[in-house]
């Protein structure tokens, strides 16, 4: 199976039922494999709308989103699943199970065979620091434990892509760092990496390129060393401020 | 295959480590169904078993009550405690006590009587033209037994124990008629005419109307334990409900639509597991109602001769349990909802249902209502069953409402996860 090449988002618009508002407005942008893109905006800007649609889980009001290959062939159904991981926001994880018995589902889920699953996972729990508490039950985790197993869950299939809503939400400086630490590995490996956040600090540690969204328009579309080139006496929160407001 | 076998094992990890849905699926209808059975079958035995313990407080100056006491020792039901209290100390020494019921015979108990047996006589001998007197009977309501009961006794319990007083008093008071009949006629009263007419009283036949001539005795082990399975599966709405909720409020579902893998495979694993879990709770519950229930002295559960329908019966409740769960934990928002929606509706569906008491003594309109709650339909299958010994027929109605029931929950809850964007 041919690799993941672009992205195409081509004018997208959404607006939910009964809203009266748009919380996508005429988006457009492509994604290149390697991008390190952190799609910001403050709280309502329409960032995990954005994602849901790039992922499939929301149908956008107007407008498409493609994924093709090296060829140019559009990607979709089950074939574009095994290309892209999601890390939703919430602890998309069985609390009541084991970490080995979460991998164990999602990763038979996935089409992994048992032998691919165990290899998987001694390489995710020795990368994230968890082998020791795989076979405790996930709801005797912190909550950093939690968002490392969350993203575990989300890389058992070795995506192209990965899209990751709020990564480090609630989480200690300690797993955040790690956490940040591994996404960057993983960018060097080649890995695609959509991520979406208000903090800018974490953006800038991750990303090599942003997309800064207010009221569902896309305000910059623009590599970070660039922009802080553009402005160079204002750090990127101050930056983030002067093009979005306050909701 | 893989990818369902996956989904079944983490639904059974998930099953196991849900220690309260699974004291509710299995511990709770264990104990309901024997301690609803004992009460139940003691309460049978009581009326027709037992001696319980009868208090007399006799007042009467006449041999009439001594006959009647008599009567009523030799009738092998009660235990008589003879009291020597006066009318109103017998009802303090009732609530003092452990009994049940008390009887108190006037002073005038057999005056009255052998007064109205003489009247009555008179009234018959006068009419033959024996005598020239012609008598009228005058209403004559004067004879009282006060019979005082603990306010716990049920009201058929205590009927049936004032019936039988009337009955005894009635043969007392013709054995009294025909010996005055005989005097006033100058003749002797035949010695063995009252013999006769204890020894030949109409015998009353007791036969369950059934469908076959299956020896199914209708008691309380044949409602009981197919009734209290029923609750149990149901109650699987705490557990299968309360994770579905989950599934949906924590991303799971989301995280699910992301895999390669079809919205039929998760849910048709949920479908198999608590399944599973319904034909345990029958097997189990099944198997203690015939072999542990007559090893502690309770009826045995007695196989309808359809064993095939019942198998069909078991599948249709069980599947119309997860259902019904499934829709719970759909339209619900969080699992404190789901747990107390689904534990309500389903007590609810079970009153209304007859599982605590028949349908047939309720009111018209709660009759109607009844065929609103899924319980009703599938106890009405297993009463078919067990109770009628019933064919496929019969069962028709039942296999149709329990489908109609099983595809309108599964249409809901897909249009509603449809809605949510979850599948």
């Amino acid at each position: 199976m041919s690799k993941l090449s672009t992205v195409t988002v081509n004018s997208i618009s959404k607006q939910y039922k009964k809203a009266k508002h748009l919380s996508l407005n005429n988006v457009s942008f492509n994604i290149q494999v390697g991008d390190k893109l952190g799609i910001l905006g403050p709280n309502g800007a329409g960032k995990s709308t954005l994602i849901s649609i790039l992922t499939g889980i929301l149908d956008p009001t107007i407008g498409a989103v493609t994924y093709q290959n090296e060829k140019g062939e559009q990607i979709d159904g089950n074939d574009l699943k095994l290309k892209i991981g999601y890390v939703p926001q919430e602890y998309a994880i069985y609390e009541d199970l084991n970490l080995h018995q979460n991998v164990a589902y999602f990763g038979a889920l996935y089409g992994l065979s048992k032998e691919e699953i165990i290899k998987v996972e001694e390489e995710l729990l020795q990368e994230f620091g968890l082998e020791e508490a795989h076979l405790k039950k996930v709801k005797h985790y912190s909550g950093g434990m939690k968002r490392r197993l969350n993203l575990i869950l989300s890389l058992l299939h070795k995506p192209e892509i990965l899209f990751l809503d709020e990564p480090t939400a609630g989480v200690d400086v300690q797993n955040k760092h790690a956490i940040i630490q591994f996404l960057n590995q993983l960018s060097a490996k080649g890995t695609t990496l959509i991520y979406t956040s208000h903090h800018m600090d974490e953006a800038e540690q991750i990303c090599n390129r942003i997309i800064l969204l207010n009221k569902g328009e896309i305000v910059k579309d623009t590599n970070i060393e660039y922009l802080m080139g553009e402005n160079p006496a204002e750090s990127l929160t101050e930056i983030f401020l002067k093009y979005t407001e306050v909701h | 295959m893989k990818k369902l076998i996956a989904a079944i094992k983490k639904e059974v990890l998930q099953l196991l480590s849900d220690g309260l849905g699974l004291t509710l699926m299995f511990l709770l209808p264990l104990m309901l169904v024997f301690i609803i059975t004992i009460i139940q079958d003691s309460a049978y035995k009581i009326v027709n078993d037992n001696n319980i313990d009868l208090l007399v407080a006799n007042g009467d100056e006449g041999d009439q009550s001594v006959l009647l006491i008599d009567a009523l020792a030799d009738s092998k039901l009660f235990n008589i405690i003879h009291s020597s209290a006066d009318e109103t100390h017998l009802k303090k020494e009732l609530l003092a006590s452990d009994g049940l019921i008390a009887i108190y015979f006037p002073s005038t108990f057999s005056a009255d009587l052998e007064a109205k047996s003489e009247a009555m006589s008179e009234f018959i001998v006068s009419n033959f033209g024996v005598t020239e007197n012609k008598n009228k009977l005058v209403n004559n309501s004067s004879i009282h037994l006060k019979l005082y009961y603990d306010p716990v006794l049920q009201e058929n319990y205590r009927m049936s124990i004032s019936n039988m007083l009337n009955s005894y008093i009635s043969m007392i008071e013709n054995d009294m008629m025909i010996n005055s009949i005989f005097t006033k006629m100058e003749m002797e009263a035949p010695k063995d005419l009252k013999k006769y007419m204890v020894e030949n009283q109409t015998v009353i036949d007791q036969v369950p109307a059934l469908f076959s001539d299956n020896k199914i005795h209708p008691n309380s082990t044949q409602h009981n334990v197919p009734a209290w399975t029923l609750f149990a599966m149901f109650f699987m709405v705490i557990s299968l409900g309360g994770n579905i909720v989950k599934e949906r409020s924590n991303g799971s579902f989301l995280r699910l639509k992301m895999l390669p893998t079809s919205f039929a495979t998760i849910l048709g694993s949920k479908i198999i597991v608590y399944l599973f879990v319904a034909i345990l709770q029958v097997t189990l519950i099944f198997s203690i109602g015939k072999l542990t229930f007559p090893m502690i002295g309770l009826p045995e559960l007695t196989w309808p001769s359809n064993f095939l329908a019942l198998i069909v019966i078991v599948l249709l409740s069980g599947l119309s349990a997860v259902s019904f769960a499934l829709l719970i934990g759909t339209i619900t928002k969080s699992q404190v909802q789901a747990n107390g929606l689904g534990a309500v509706l389903v007590i609810i569906f079970a009153a209304i249902g007859g599982i605590w008491i028949p349908t047939f003594v309720m009111p018209e309109f709660m009759q109607n209502i009844a065929m609103m709650s899924p319980l009703y339909w599938c106890l009405e299958g297993f009463y078919i069953l067990f109770l009628q010994d019933g064919d496929w027929a019969t069962l028709l109605p039942v296999v149709t409402y329990l489908i109609l029931f099983i595809v309108s929950c599964l249409i809901i809850i897909l249009i509603k996860l449809k809605q949510e964007r979850l599948i």
